[in-house]
Parts: structure tokens; C-alpha cells; sequence
């Protein structure tokens, strides 16, 4: 079964991220410092790949713990695990900082501050894996795909591309690029699953 | 064919944000007629994009980062020292216990008022998903004007290129394109029949270079009176290398080459 409600019994990474994000609401700096050391080196790593500046990286990621700081009710541990939110919230705001500077045009509409709501309920497999052995998983799935299938995915993730615009990048058809997209993200669901 | 089997191809690219925009005014209007299964995948496909974010080398922040972030945090939170700094001392003061007695006091009444809030809340959410879906369908009747827009603009610019297609099966109706050479193509179509369960259209640029493959342009299909107008805002080649128009029937999604006999063609002058 791909989604399960959330239980008493899910993983304590994913419990402690939820307490320490409750303890946020009422201005607990300890609790901020704890969730800075368990998730700064993923949140940087990400959007320092996106934006290729170390400083720019910085900023943004600055900005992006400040939010959590100052509007951490906007996470609701009811509707999804923290750390995909979090990783959300990271990717849009290094994508809009691309489009800002100009590095990039895209059109990208209305996703800056209202975050999508992530699997209402975490996938068994996320909590099957500790973040180490599925960050792992994913990195062996994406270099078994083809070169330009992993490169479509990683255009249109790091890079914020439409479909269109990878197919243009890459001069391939359109068609397969949706193909090599979708079907990738489907073997990455399978990957995961066939780990838990 | 189902509306939803078509929205299910398209949910992989709409959690990347890789949809055009077309797509994506398609996919959002469906998300708010309130179709549960696509609402539960497309969550789920949410979950396995924000993985990829593991693809991005490690790498450390700085200390000098940590350090500005805390000095903002704690002057927000009005202390520059340790939360661990708290009361230290033996004796507690009559005033204390007063003051826990009134916490308990206020702590019962804080239980009643939060059911009371609670409902209050249950009745807010359901009138903010109602505004959200209000607005969900607003922003999609936008993107469908914007599109529209576009598209007459293209039908009606002196730069575009008429480019007439002719069926192949005389019982079919004749189609019409418009080539413009910066804002894209649009294809349009009237008293069409309908089409065969899980089949869409597809549109094809045939390339001039000698055994150059069909490139997919797009996939469409008529509406409910046989009516439909199609636009490619990025066609994937120029009209000075392409030979002609072609449309073919695929299964739903798509296909990379064509899977049957062009049922309408026309040249591109």
C-alpha cells in the first residue's frame, strides 16, 4: 500500500522533526538550532545545486530557516512529513531567486508562498529507510537511467524547465521527454518501494 | 476515453512544475472539480520529486551562516541567552504556587475553548477549501483567456502562414493551421467525430531533411461538439525545415513516432 495514515509507530526521525517544528510556535530557539543542525547540510546541498553560488546559496537558505522561524504554522504535521515540505519550500524559493536574477526565464505562477500539500501521509517506505540509505537509493536509481533521461529530470528539477523547454534543450521530441520523466519517476517509486 | 485516464499521464510532470501552460490550466481545473485519485497521486508524486533533491552533491553551509541565523532568532524570540539559563534556587515563592493555581483554572477553561475553537476551525477550513477551489477555477478560466488570446493573435497576425489540411477519408471534415513564425501554430477543427475509448489526436511536424523522423508537436482532442482549437507555443522545429503538417490518432499520452496513418496532412509552403 503506497500511502498509510500516519501512526504513533512512524519513524522517530520523522516524530522529532514534527515536535521540534511544534516547539517553533512557541519561539523555542533550542528547537530551531536542532532542526538547523538535523537538515541545513540537504537544504544547502539543494539549493546550492540549483543556484551554483555559494553566497546566493546562502541567502536563500537563510531565508528559507527565518520562514520556517517566523511562519512555522504554516507546516501542518497532519497533511505530510516535514522534510519534503521543507525541501519544497527550499526548491521554489531557489527556483523564484533564479527567475529574479535573471539567470533563468520560466513561468513559474503563484507557488511561492502557498506550499503544496505533500503525501498526506508518508509513503511505508519513507519510513522503511533512514534519510541515509534513501537519499543512497535514489542516487543508484537516477545513474541506472539512460544519460538523457536523467538529464531531463534533473533539468526540470534543478533548473525549473517545462517539458517544452527540455525538449528544446535537448532536441528530442516532446513526447519522450514526457515519457522519460514520468517513467522515471515511476522507477523511483518502484526503487524505494522494493527497499522497504 | 476518460478525462481522468489523460489528467493520470499528466500528474508526474504537473508535481515538477513541468507542465505547459495549456496543461497545467487542464490539469489544475480537473484537481478542482475534486477528482479524490488524482488529488492522492498527485500528492504522492509530490513526495517523490521533493526526493530528488538527494541528487544534489553534499555539501556544508557556512558556520558564519548558522550564526547570523541564531543571532536573528534569538533577538526574536527576546533572549540572547540559552533556554537552558532558566530558574535556578531552592525555594519557590508563595506568589509561584498562585500562580500555577490560576494556570490550572485557566488550563480548564482553556479545554472548553478549545473544542469551542475547534469547530470553529473545522467550519473555517471547509470555507477555505471552498475559496481555494473558487479560486483554483478562476485561475484556470484566466489561463484559458490567456490562451485564447494568444491563439487569435496567432490566427490573425499577417505573419502567420495559413497552412489548409485536407482529410483523407472524404467523410471527414477539412482542418486549418496557422504557422506563426515566433508565437507557435494553432490547429482548429470543427464537426469532428468523436474519438475511439483512450485515443487522443496528435500532431506531427514532417521534417524537409530526407528520412528526418516525425517530431510530436502535441495532443488534443474535440470537444463534445466536435469543435477543437489547439495551440503549440513551441513547436519543436521552424517552418523553414519542415515539409508538412501531419495528425494522427495515438492512444492517450501520446506516442513518440506515429503509431498510425496520417488521417490529415497538409504542406507547409
Amino acid at each position: 500500500m503506497f500511502l498509510a495514515a500516519f501512526s504513533p509507530k512512524e519513524s522517530d526521525e520523522v516524530s522529532r522533526d514534527a515536535t521540534l517544528v511544534h516547539k517553533l510556535l512557541r519561539r523555542d530557539v533550542s528547537a530551531f538550532e536542532e532542526i538547523y543542525e538535523r537538515h541545513s547540510r540537504i537544504v544547502y546541498s539543494l539549493v546550492l545545486r540549483i543556484l551554483r553560488q555559494g553566497s546566493t546559496a546562502e541567502e536563500v537558505v537563510q531565508d528559507v530557516f527565518l520562514q520556517l522561524w517566523r511562519n512555522s504554522g504554516q507546516y501542518d504535521a497532519h497533511r505530510g512529513p516535514f522534510v519534503p515540505w521543507l525541501l519544497t519550500l527550499a526548491r521554489n524559493r531557489a527556483l523564484d531567486q533564479l527567475r529574479l536574477k535573471g539567470e533563468r526565464q520560466r513561468r513559474r505562477e503563484d507557488q511561492t508562498e502557498e506550499l503544496p500539500q505533500i503525501a498526506a501521509a508518508a509513503p511505508e517506505y519513507e519510513r522503511a529507510l533512514d534519510e541515509k540509505r534513501r537519499a543512497e537509493r535514489v542516487r543508484s536509481l537516477m545513474s541506472s537511467l539512460p544519460a538523457a533521461q536523467k538529464k531531463a529530470i534533473e533539468l526540470a528539477y534543478f533548473e525549473g524547465l517545462s517539458h517544452s523547454e527540455i525538449a528544446a534543450a535537448l532536441n528530442e521530441p516532446l513526447g519522450t521527454v514526457k515519457s522519460w520523466i514520468r517513467n522515471g519517476l515511476l522507477r523511483l517509486k518502484e526503487s524505494l518501494q522494493a527497499t522497504s | 476515453m476518460s478525462n481522468h485516464d489523460q489528467f493520470r499521464e499528466l500528474i508526474q510532470g504537473y508535481a515538477l512544475g513541468a507542465l505547459d501552460a495549456q496543461e497545467r490550466a487542464a490539469m489544475e481545473s480537473h484537481l478542482a472539480s475534486g477528482c479524490d485519485e488524482c488529488s492522492k497521486a498527485l500528492e504522492e508524486a509530490r513526495w517523490l520529486v521533493s526526493q530528488l533533491a538527494y541528487l544534489a552533491p553534499g555539501a556544508e553551509p557556512s558556520e558564519m551562516l548558522k550564526g547570523r541565523l541564531l543571532q536573528t532568532v534569538r533577538a526574536e524570540a527576546g533572549t540572547s541567552a540559552t533556554p537552558q539559563a532558566t530558574v535556578r534556587g531552592a525555594a519557590v515563592p508563595w506568589w509561584m504556587w498562585a500562580g500555577v493555581a490560576a494556570l490550572l483554572v485557566f488550563s480548564m477553561y482553556s479545554t472548553w475553548n478549545a473544542r469551542k475553537l475547534q469547530n470553529e476551525i473545522t467550519a473555517l477550513r471547509e470555507q477555505a477549501k471552498r475559496q481555494t477551489q473558487e479560486r483554483a477555477k478562476l485561475e484556470q478560466e484566466m489561463a484559458a483567456a490567456k490562451i485564447q488570446a494568444h491563439e487569435a493573435m496567432i490566427w490573425s497576425d499577417p505573419k502567420s502562414v495559413k497552412i489548409t489540411m485536407p482529410a483523407k477519408d472524404p467523410n471527414m471534415p477539412q482542418l486549418e493551421a496557422m504557422w506563426h513564425p515566433e508565437m507557435g501554430i494553432v490547429v482548429r477543427g470543427w464537426k469532428m467525430p468523436s474519438l475511439r475509448e483512450k485515443r487522443v489526436l496528435q500532431l506531427w511536424l514532417i521534417p524537409k531533411k530526407p528520412g528526418g523522423k516525425p517530431m510530436p508537436a502535441m495532443t488534443f482532442w474535440p470537444d463534445a461538439d466536435g469543435k477543437f482549437s489547439a495551440m503549440v507555443e513551441n513547436p519543436p522545429d521552424v517552418m523553414s525545415d519542415t515539409q508538412a503538417l501531419a495528425i494522427t490518432e495515438e492512444p492517450v499520452g501520446g506516442s513518440a513516432q506515429p503509431t498510425s496513418t496520417p488521417m490529415w496532412v497538409g504542406g507547409v509552403s
